[in-house]
């Protein structure tokens, strides 16, 4: 198992003066914690849940403590951050379905957003709808975006819960399938 | 409940009531569905920052971390954030996961629950040669083995993830129930291509009496 490793830190003339010395705990933890929300919602976008997203974010911080204290440049903090964040991430998704760092790779290696979250991520999931045939596009709104049960997902389609749930599985597959570029 | 339909609206129901992800080897044939369910699901309008107490915890871990050794995500985990800064490092996640320049961590490290209290778990007449026998001593959790007179014991955590291991007697192995890892008996990873931490020890001793104690916690 290989997983991602956090960049080395790049150290040049010019950003010496960009570097962050953080003699005391707290100096790095009020850093890391603003830097750690974007983190949090880089996971959570992926993992779709509190608790795993709270776990892994809490993992990030952990493995970011020493580094946060070596005095930093302060564009290698997030792009440490967020390196770490991936590695976590190819660890638990691999974990959870029992594959290799390799076949997840491709999800793995997504650059460190640089829009705010919220916004980067509602984009992400509208571009993807939007390649998508209507009635797969319609299934994963009400679904996901709406929070509409099987069975009333059913009812708006005219349709039954069996086959929604079939469209369900294929409306993913197909999502899965886009690529989208923002 | 096979059909892969099915199994994949069991997750996403999970996911649209806020549960976690509970995923299982067969999972794998779907993996694609199921991670875009995760990131429709994380793409709802519900909470993008950090709870305020996660948030609140997170900050207290990372000013009562440790400097050496490094506070580990085991511990933790074990420990609670704000006991983790009197907490044993211990070996935890795989070292493909450290950062290239990580600090020496300790591995295979003793238990040292603070405070602690020897609590009698069994008789030595109990313990057979060559099994593992799981106890618990409070809050510690610990795997037995006899040789002879002595006992010797480590903890029942994966240094992997924080999963419960199990004696596998036909192997003589304690197995994680989370994932495909083993460790011997003295706690060291029987994996040569992706060895994990070896498992912390934990503290015994045996009585005048036959009564085997573990440091554990009241």
């Amino acid at each position: 198992m290989t997983l991602d490793r956090p960049p080395d830190q790049q150290k040049v003339g010019s950003e010496v003066e960009n570097v962050l010395q953080l003699p005391a705990a707290a100096r790095a933890a009020d850093i890391a914690l603003d830097e750690l929300e974007l983190v949090y919602a880089f996971i959570y976008a992926r993992v779709g849940n509190r608790a795993d997203a709270e776990d892994l974010t809490q993992q990030v911080a952990m493995k970011a403590i020493p580094r946060l204290r070596e005095g930093s440049a302060a564009s290698a903090i997030r792009g440490y951050l967020f390196a770490t964040a991936r590695s976590v991430l190819g660890g638990f998704w691999s974990t959870r379905l029992g594959l290799s760092e390799a076949e997840l790779h491709e999800d793995l290696a997504m650059a460190v957003p640089q829009a705010p979250p919220s916004e980067a991520r509602a984009d992400t999931v509208q571009a993807i709808l939007a390649q998508l045939s209507d009635n797969y596009r319609r299934v994963l709104e009400l679904r996901f975006l709406h929070g509409y049960s099987l069975k009333e997902v059913a009812a708006d389609m005219n349709s039954t819960v069996g086959a929604v749930k079939v469209m369900q599985l294929r409306a993913l597959r197909a999502a899965a399938k886009v690529r989208v570029e923002l | 409940m096979n059909k892969p339909e099915n199994r994949v609206d069991k997750i996403v129901s999970d996911l649209l009531k806020g549960r976690r992800l509970r995923l299982r080897g067969g999972d794998a044939e779907e993996k694609a569905a199921i991670t875009m369910a995760a990131r429709l699901a994380g793409a709802r309008p519900s909470p993008q920052r950090m709870n305020p107490a996660f948030r609140k915890r997170l900050a207290q871990a990372l000013e009562s971390a440790p400097k050496e050794p490094w506070m580990t995500r085991r511990a933790a985990l074990v420990a609670g954030f704000g006991l983790a800064a009197t907490a044993v490092a211990g070996g935890i996640v795989g070292r493909a996961l450290e950062p290239a320049h990580s600090a020496p961590r300790l591995q295979g490290g003793a238990v040292n629950p603070i405070p602690g209290k020897w609590v009698d778990v069994a008789a030595i007449s109990d313990l057979v040669e060559g099994q593992g026998k799981r106890v618990a001593a409070g809050g510690v959790g610990a795997f037995l083995f006899r040789r002879g007179d002595s006992v010797t014991a480590v903890t029942s955590i994966c240094t992997h993830l924080p999963c419960e291991l199990w004696w596998n007697s036909g192997q003589g192995l304690l197995d994680c129930s989370c994932h495909p890892a083993s460790f011997m008996p003295d706690g060291k990873s029987t994996d040569p291509s992706y060895p994990l931490p070896t498992l912390n020890k934990v503290q015994v001793r045996v009585t005048a009496a036959g009564r085997v104690e573990v440091l554990g916690t009241a």
